[in-house]
């Protein structure tokens, strides 16, 4: 893009979004955005600013989808062939990307080099190390959405979050006088709104 | 196996309950059936959840019947039917049961020696038997106990390379159930991770007596390497909870993830039960120094 930002950042949707994800997105944004909104408004200059952002993002992400060039944004290093690893770990060749890795000379490490480093560990398994790469990446450069992203999941996961736990039924939740009234606040206002009253005084 | 992969029961409904129940026992008496008297004493509830997900993934018919059960010979209790398929869990529970007692022979000490050569004249028919129909699964545990004992020897192992040879050991146990590549695939991941899981809490468990004794234990390793001083005495030392409550999470975590693009329908509620509330209290209890192997919880009162 002409300002150097990246689009998928702009638009919020992930590298191997689809062409539906990204039109949703774009119509979430230009709902947002657009400048009939904001007539005679001070923020109106920058709605239109934004929205032109929005509009040259999702052309660009639109046609990388139909032109398969889902790479031309992939961060790479200039010290080695990461192009090379990360095909190697998509396919599962976790010992040979590992080689390459461990070959670059350690003054050399960058930060897709960390990157690739715990997304080794991570298919391997060892998810302490492949956290401490990926924080590693990310305080060299905390600017790459793919990095954030990788940390961010195993982040998550790292203080207790687990995919799919039943809610609610679950939820071990701790029962005191202070709960105790806002579900009472809340009823009397649900009353309240149905022509009732549940705490007379309030 | 380890005796740390349990169902929360508070959490448990009486008939979720009483079907976990019946698939233990159910498995005790086909260990009787299969392998012998003796090898049913070593039997413990990380079996009865590795049959609930063989069930589950395999659609496997599980029927249940009103039985006396040895050890409460005088009451009644559900227990599964010989028509169910228990095969797989007893099976893998004699494999790792010699398999462990193989490996205390060759480098434990002597009391633990002498319980294990008293006890493997008893395993060593039922580990042929087993053998029969998983050779492969059973080399692949012979390996892994080997990839143990040179780390132990090794002693400079990082928690990850500590944590490898049992994960690989439920990788491979827990891969066998699936039925297809991708089954293959998450089970295995599955397994991995909570081989992890056990392998953490099994150290934590330790820590006290391997202190005490010398023994070898990863988390004295982090210690000395992390300059932690720590005597044994009074809670653990706070980097020591912190770096196993973030490798139980993050074991756990991916372990959800397999879970859910699993997708198991029967069962599914004890399954969550143990995947999502038992595994933490499990946990839980081992860094809290309550946790009781005899799957009895300690007397006092227990917070919930």
């Amino acid at each position: 893009m002409r300002n150097g930002k990246d689009p998928y950042v702009v638009l919020g949707v992930q590298r191997s979004a689809t062409e539906e994800e990204v039109k949703a997105a774009y119509k979430e944004l230009v709902k947002k955005y657009h400048p009939d909104q904001y007539q005679n408004n001070p923020l109106q200059d920058v709605a239109t600013e934004k929205m032109a952002e929005v509009n040259e993002a999702y052309d660009e992400i639109i046609n990388n989808i139909r032109n398969g060039e889902y790479a031309s944004y992939q961060s790479t290093s200039t010290f080695f062939d990461s192009a090379k690893v990360r095909e190697l770990i998509q396919t599962g060749n976790i010992t040979e990307a590992d080689n390459i890795l461990s070959r670059v000379d350690p003054a050399r490490r960058d930060a897709e080099w960390y990157f690739l480093k715990g997304s080794v560990a991570y298919k391997r398994g060892w998810f302490n190390e492949a956290y401490d790469n990926f924080s590693k990446a990310n305080s060299i450069n905390p600017n790459n959405a793919e990095y954030a992203a990788a940390l961010n999941q195993l982040g998550s996961q790292r203080s207790g979050q687990m995919n799919g736990m039943p809610s609610g039924y679950y939820q071990n939740r701790n029962q005191d006088a202070c709960n105790c009234c806002c579900d009472l606040m809340c009823m009397d206002a649900c009353c309240e709104c149905m022509g009732g009253d549940l705490i007379p005084c309030c | 196996m380890f005796g740390y992969i349990r169902a929360y029961k508070p959490y448990m409904r009486m008939f979720e309950y009483e079907i976990y129940r019946s698939v233990y026992c159910g498995i005790c008496k086909d260990m009787h059936r299969r392998f012998g008297f003796m090898t049913r004493l070593t039997l413990s509830y990380d079996s009865a959840f590795l049959a609930l997900v063989d069930l589950s993934v395999r659609g496997k018919k599980l029927s249940v019947k009103n039985e006396r059960c040895i050890a409460h010979p005088w009451k009644k209790t559900m227990c599964a039917a010989c028509g169910s398929d228990l095969s797989y869990a007893s099976s893998v529970s004699v494999l790792l049961t010699y398999h462990k007692l193989r490996d205390d022979i060759a480098d434990k000490g002597f009391k633990k020696k002498l319980i294990a050569y008293s006890l493997l004249p008893f395993f060593k028919k039922a580990y042929k038997r087993a053998c029969v129909k998983y050779k492969p699964l059973s080399d692949r545990i012979s390996e892994a106990m080997k990839l143990q004992t040179a780390l132990e020897k090794d002693k400079s192992a990082g928690i990850d390379a500590a944590c490898e040879p049992t994960a690989l050991m439920m990788q491979a146990v827990f891969g066998e159930i699936g039925r297809n590549q991708r089954e293959k695939a998450l089970l295995a991941r599955f397994g991995y991770c909570l081989g992890r899981f056990i392998y953490i809490t099994d150290a934590l468990d330790d820590l006290k007596k391997d202190i005490e004794q010398g023994g070898y234990n990863p988390l004295i390793i982090y210690m000395r390497s992390h300059d932690i001083q720590w005597d044994g005495q009074g809670r653990f030392p706070k980097q020591i909870r912190e770096l196993c409550d973030a490798t139980v999470n993050m074991s756990l975590g991916q372990l959800a993830d397999c879970y859910v693009a699993l997708d198991m329908q029967r069962f599914r509620d004890i399954l969550d039960n143990i995947v999502y509330l038992g595994l933490k209290y499990t946990y839980n209890q081992v860094k809290q120094e309550k946790f009781n192997k005899r799957n009895k919880d300690r007397k006092g009162t227990t917070q919930l």
